[in-house]
């Protein structure tokens, strides 16, 4: 069998960059075997061998620990992800219906301008959403405005915030869906299809790609959110995983050495759900690219 | 709720010869804008809530002095603006932003770029490339910058007894600007060139193979064929990755959050580390609010020249976009 010289070449560059690209994680899966002792002790190399491997880091993770706070944090992340990817979801495939489908005044002004609200930095709202959860009318012990801690650190953080809502989303859909013969929803009129079934029964299918290339890209988001927890939230009970490792990281500080090895197991926890995730579904992340609109 | 169409059986049978009358009427004529609103009411109200209220809201604080969140605000008019550009610390934190954006923009469109070319041949097992080169992106920020840390902690850090195994003096990373940004551009480029690299790929899986083909009939080569036709085919997701990644990379800080923390003495901070510190430790929401204005305005230009450079650029490749007409 004969290779071509530009293939062999590219296997090398792509091998080679992408053992670079997924060195990190292999450093992590080994130095999630350590124990703390012998990780101080060590001397670490790129490639850290322990000499008495362990799974106590793992065991911690999945529920040896003593205060279970590592499962409130699991569940914590996997019910704001559903709950995040489900409403992002819903809002951007009927947004998207609304701006692909139906015609009213005003609607092109209204998309283009929702669009570029959605190009403002987040962190111009960072601040003012802090203050307005915390003045939150009626919520946390305040009288109408002051006095309380409004929504601060509390589960509604979660159910307003975040990537729940999706603008840029809305976008894809309607990008998606005009590419889908008008004639499509005339024959179901005439076939005495309500709106209502219009929509789920007969547009939704159509949709499915994009929607689950914005149903894993909201997973994702949402899942290694930590700005949301981090600047929201305070109370044990609300953290997520990943707002749980800088927490981890200061409290194991404060008592000695940092537990590097269990922080590192955690990374791991964090990681390998959403690395499956994407290995089993991407071929909707090309194929939501490119129905992104952005043909050329 | 009626959302039946008209045709449908129960509103035909019951429709008398002048047509449906009452709400059913109302209904038929405004149907679109009844729908639009029930879908998009809640909608709505809901960004309002995120994002329009807030976004508004932090353009006012600008103008304001807060020192204290008790303590009640007070208009100073542009006096947080001209601090900020008489203060060193923060246009040099807005530089930093733009110099760093563009240099990991860069660097992440060049070598996205020749990887996916190279993703584009035809090998085997590409999938599995794919998934390592895209391994990163969906990886947590604040676990790999903890491993990040790690590599260059002082005491026991990988890369410096690396060095020191090679008989050579470890280097103190954090006590450097230099290394400090350059580790944080290898932390962007790390975690945001396998995602470059998929962008450019789908652009690349979108150019008809028509025109390859026809360029082939007229004896191009590959280097033409590269020339003539790939680089105008990927044009428009070129425009794209260019704007979105400038406007992401100038509002990095996770990075510089999680790996420098603007060390050493505030050298390697950018602006919106530099709003955030303002903003949550330091309680100065009027800078924190001017700073992201400013900071606003630049990407806002890249966003003008972003909808002038595709808008343009779709008008001419592409007779058939323009208004649907529906029937």
């Amino acid at each position: 069998m004969k290779v071509k010289p530009i293939n062999l070449f590219g296997h090398i560059i792509l091998l080679v960059g992408g053992l670079v690209m997924i060195y990190p994680l292999i450093f992590m899966v080994l130095a999630s075997t350590f124990t703390k002792q012998e990780y101080a002790a060590t001397v670490l190399g790129p490639f850290p061998i322990a000499i008495k491997p362990t799974f106590a880091n793992f065991r911690i993770i999945v529920g040896a620990a003593k205060d279970h706070l590592v499962q409130i944090y699991f569940f914590n992340s996997l019910f704001r992800t559903l709950y995040s990817v489900v409403f992002a979801s819903l809002t951007a495939f009927l947004g998207g219906f609304v701006f692909a489908r139906l015609r009213f005044r005003g609607k092109d002004g209204l998309f283009l301008f929702m669009l570029a609200t959605a190009m403002i930095p987040g962190v111009v709202a960072l601040i003012p959403t802090y203050i307005e959860y915390a003045r939150w009318p009626y919520a946390g012990g305040n009288n109408i405005f002051m006095g309380g801690k409004g929504i601060l650190d509390s589960w509604w953080v979660y159910m307003i915030g975040g990537p729940a809502l999706n603008i840029m989303g809305a976008f894809l859909v309607k990008q998606s869906m005009e590419k889908v013969p008008i004639e499509l929803d005339e024959a179901a009129k005439i076939d005495g299809a309500s709106t209502f079934r219009l929509i789920f029964q007969i547009l939704l299918p159509l949709q499915l790609p994009i929607l689950a290339f914005i149903a894993i890209t909201t997973a994702q988001a949402t899942w290694n959110d930590w700005g949301t927890p981090f600047f929201f939230t305070s109370s044990d009970k609300l953290q997520t995983l990943p707002a749980a490792i800088t927490r981890i990281s200061s409290i194991a500080t404060s008592a000695g050495v940092p537990d590097y090895p269990l922080m590192i197991t955690l990374g791991l926890g964090i990681t390998f759900p959403m690395l499956l995730i994407f290995f089993f579904f991407q071929r909707f992340f090309v194929q939501g690219l490119a129905n992104a609109g952005l043909k050329g | 709720m009626a959302n039946e169409w008209d045709v449908s059986g129960n509103a035909a049978a019951s429709r008398t010869f002048d047509g449906p009358t009452g709400w059913r009427k109302f209904y038929n004529n405004h149907r679109d804008v009844i729908i639009a609103a029930i879908i998009l009411g809640p909608m709505l109200f809901w960004w309002m809530v995120v994002s329009g209220f807030p976004t508004a809201f932090g353009f006012l604080l600008g103008f304001f002095k807060w020192g204290e969140i008790t303590a009640s605000p007070k208009f100073v008019w542009f006096d947080n603006y001209i601090h900020f550009f008489r203060d060193p610390q923060y246009y040099m934190a807005l530089w930093r932003s733009i110099w760093i954006g563009l240099l990991v923009t860069g660097l992440n469109m060049l070598i996205g770029f020749l990887i996916a070319l190279l993703m584009n041949l035809s090998l085997f097992g590409k999938a599995i490339y794919r998934t390592m080169w895209y391994v990163p992106v969906v990886t947590s920020v604040v676990a790999t910058t903890q491993i990040f840390n790690i590599f260059l902690d002082i005491n026991n850090g990988v890369i410096d007894n690396l060095i020191k195994r090679l008989g050579y003096e470890p280097i103190l990373w954090q006590y450097s600007v230099g290394w400090g940004v350059f580790w944080i551009v290898v932390y962007s480029l790390w975690k945001g060139v396998g995602g470059m690299a998929l962008l450019w790929l789908a652009g690349l899986q979108a150019v008809d193979p028509i025109l390859y083909e026809a360029a082939e009939i007229d004896g191009a080569n590959r280097l033409q064929k590269f020339w003539n036709v790939t680089l105008p085919g990927i044009k428009p997701i070129a425009t794209y990755a260019i704007i979105t990644g400038l406007i992401g990379a100038v509002q990095i800080y996770e990075q510089v959050m999680f790996i420098t923390l603007g060390g050493p003495y505030g050298q390697t901070e950018v602006l919106v580390f530099r709003i955030l510190r303002d903003g949550f430790f330091d309680f100065n929401m009027g800078m924190a609010g001017a700073s992201s204005v400013v900071l606003f305005a630049v990407v806002f230009i890249f966003t003008v020249f972003y909808f002038r450079m595709f808008a343009s650029d779709n008008e001419k490749s592409d007779p058939r976009r323009g208004r649907r007409k529906r029937q």
